[in-house]
């Protein structure tokens, strides 16, 4: 059984992903632009690595999706 | 062929790995202000994870000399911490033991059988002194 999340567990959900999406970018520049092949590998890794962290943060909230209230409580 | 970045690749590395850092904390922050476990774990491993990153893209930097790590500290300076900490520690350890001896006459006067079974190991065992 999920147990429902909290407003605020629901805020730092969604600003890891927006931080997520904005690390996701900055290494895709990096990787694209620069001419050191020691960061343009990690900046490869590093692209996969948020994409998914951010997939984990989005299925966490699918998944607690059903167990929320739809209407405020107490 | 490789596109010009808007910033030279030292300062755009140095702008991710500054994020890395930040966000390892917000995550930190987010793990012990969670209420759900599962949601707690979440974090806790995003934590780690992001934490290894910021690793190795350091590593990774100082490996190109794109990063100066501060002075070493000097002899000195260790050994003026190391004693004054050795200080703090025993005083901590005779303020503990202070108040578990507290405890254990407080259950003596309350109790007929007290458990003391933990206070003896305690003073048995003094803590290594490493500064003296």
């Amino acid at each position: 059984m999920v147990q429902p999340i909290t407003a605020k567990e629901l805020e730092y959900i969604a600003d890891s992903m927006s931080n997520e999406d904005l690390l996701l970018k900055q290494n895709a520049v990096l990787a694209s632009s620069s001419s050191n092949q020691a960061l343009v590998q990690v900046a490869q890794q590093f692209i996969a690595t948020h994409q998914q962290h951010y997939q984990t943060l989005l299925q966490a909230l699918h998944q607690h999706s059903n167990a929320a209230p739809t209407q405020p409580q107490q | 062929m490789h596109h010009q970045s808007i910033l030279p690749d030292e300062d755009l590395a140095s702008v991710i790995l500054s994020d890395l850092k930040r966000v390892v904390r917000e995550y930190a922050t987010a793990a012990t202000e969670s209420t759900c476990p599962e949601i707690r774990k979440l974090f806790t491993d995003l934590t780690n994870s992001t934490l290894n990153m910021q690793g190795q893209l350091f590593t990774t930097m100082q490996s190109q000399q794109m990063y100066n790590t501060s002075s070493p500290a000097l002899r000195q300076e260790i050994d003026k911490q190391g004693k004054q900490y050795d200080q703090t520690l025993q005083k901590t350890n005779q303020f503990v033991q202070q108040k578990l001896s507290g405890i254990a006459q407080q259950s003596v006067y309350y109790t007929s059988r007290p458990n003391v079974a933990h206070i003896p190991q305690q003073q048995a065992q003094q803590p290594p002194v490493f500064y003296s």
